[in-house]
């Protein structure tokens, strides 16, 4: 991150010093703004769903979707971390439910237990599947092609499926096996 | 559709109402986590958008496109897609706009306007989801997992081209 960071950064900085410095100050400052809003909105989700997988987690609800998972997760992420493997267990069922803003809070969970075990493979195949979108019901693309007057907004729901998979599992595949490479 | 979310609550309220839990008290303190896993992550955030946003205005971001785009097409994917493909790992709420105005240029049925749904549909923010997820860890060498994502978001690009030509 810290490379990428820089190297776009830097780069940045030097073209607009070229075409545009008046623009520089400006675009940090609404960058910031931006940040803000997005926290903003993001704290709205995070309540919401924060405060529902408390009541999940003190229901003993998510304890019982963790034990049936338990031995799946043991075998992919090479855990075993019981605290660990709750929110292993609700993040990978919210993302397949379709619910993207309540599967990041369980994610962060996750990631921050499998930091106290030291097991970095995990955090990152969790990054990775993740980052690579698992969503089955790709609900605002559809939302906003309804709202454009498509005559069957849904139609996409196929063509994102195979896609979200194809590119899930060849994340997955890549990661293994470079991780197997360069160790 | 719209059915399932609020199902799936009042399944767990009245489970937890049963189970005798605070449903106020675990609900507020839910909510208490929300809030400072949000303050926690506000930096990351900031410095992200001014990186994304520095990208935009320095119309280096135009200048990949111009570069990349008979690449893009050479391999499939139309040419007005280019911006949205490069600009997806980086920010949602810019990519989500330019999503937007395709759909509204060409029509929501249209082929540019599905591809270019499908491929923001199976495709996400990347380094944003990087800078939320390790705040504040020490997890090092993430350009692995980063490179896998990038190549596998890619290649599903390619293959949404193609799909939505058939489908």
């Amino acid at each position: 991150m810290n490379v990428i960071f820089t190297a776009v950064f830097i780069s940045s900085m030097v073209a607009l010093l070229i075409c545009a410095p008046q623009d520089f100050l400006p675009a940090l400052i609404s960058g910031g703004e931006n940040a803000v809003k997005t926290a903003v909105m993001l704290f709205t989700v995070y309540a919401v769903w924060m405060g529902f997988s408390k009541l999940c987690e003190r229901s003993g609800l998510s304890r019982g979707v963790a034990r049936a998972l338990r031995p799946a997760a043991k075998k992919i992420f090479k855990t075993d971390n019981p605290a660990a493997t709750e929110s292993l267990a609700m993040n990978i069922s919210c993302n397949l439910l379709g619910l993207g803003g309540a599967a990041t809070p369980y994610a962060v969970k996750a990631i921050g237990e499998l930091e106290k075990d030291g097991n970095s493979f995990a955090q990152k195949l969790l990054f990775v599947i993740n980052a690579t979108s698992v969503q089955i019901l790709p609900t605002t693309v559809i939302a906003l092609r309804a709202g454009a007057g498509s005559a069957s907004a849904a139609d996409i729901f196929l063509p994102s499926l195979i896609c979200t998979a194809v590119s899930t599992l060849i994340a997955v595949a890549l990661f293994i096996i470079g991780n197997k490479i360069w160790r | 559709m719209a059915l399932i979310i609020p199902v799936i609550f009042v399944a767990v309220f009245v489970f937890a109402a049963i189970k005798k839990v605070n449903v106020y008290q675990s609900f507020t303190d839910g909510i208490r986590e929300a809030f400072t896993f949000t303050v926690s992550l506000l930096p990351c955030l900031a410095a992200v958008f001014m990186m994304c946003q520095l990208f935009e205005v320095s119309h280096l971001s135009d200048l990949f496109t111009k570069w990349l785009a008979p690449v893009f097409g050479a391999l499939g994917i139309p040419e007005e897609l280019t911006k949205l493909v490069l600009i997806k790992p980086f920010s949602g709420s810019g990519s989500l706009a330019y999503l937007t105005s395709i759909i509204e240029t060409y029509g929501a049925d249209s082929y540019i306007a599905r591809c270019a749904c499908v491929c923001f549909g199976s495709s996400e923010t990347v380094f944003y989801i990087s800078a939320v997820y390790f705040a504040g860890l020490k997890v090092k060498k993430l350009a692995l997992p980063i490179v896998c994502i990038l190549v596998a978001t890619f290649i599903s690009t390619v293959l949404a081209c193609l799909i939505c030509k058939i489908m």
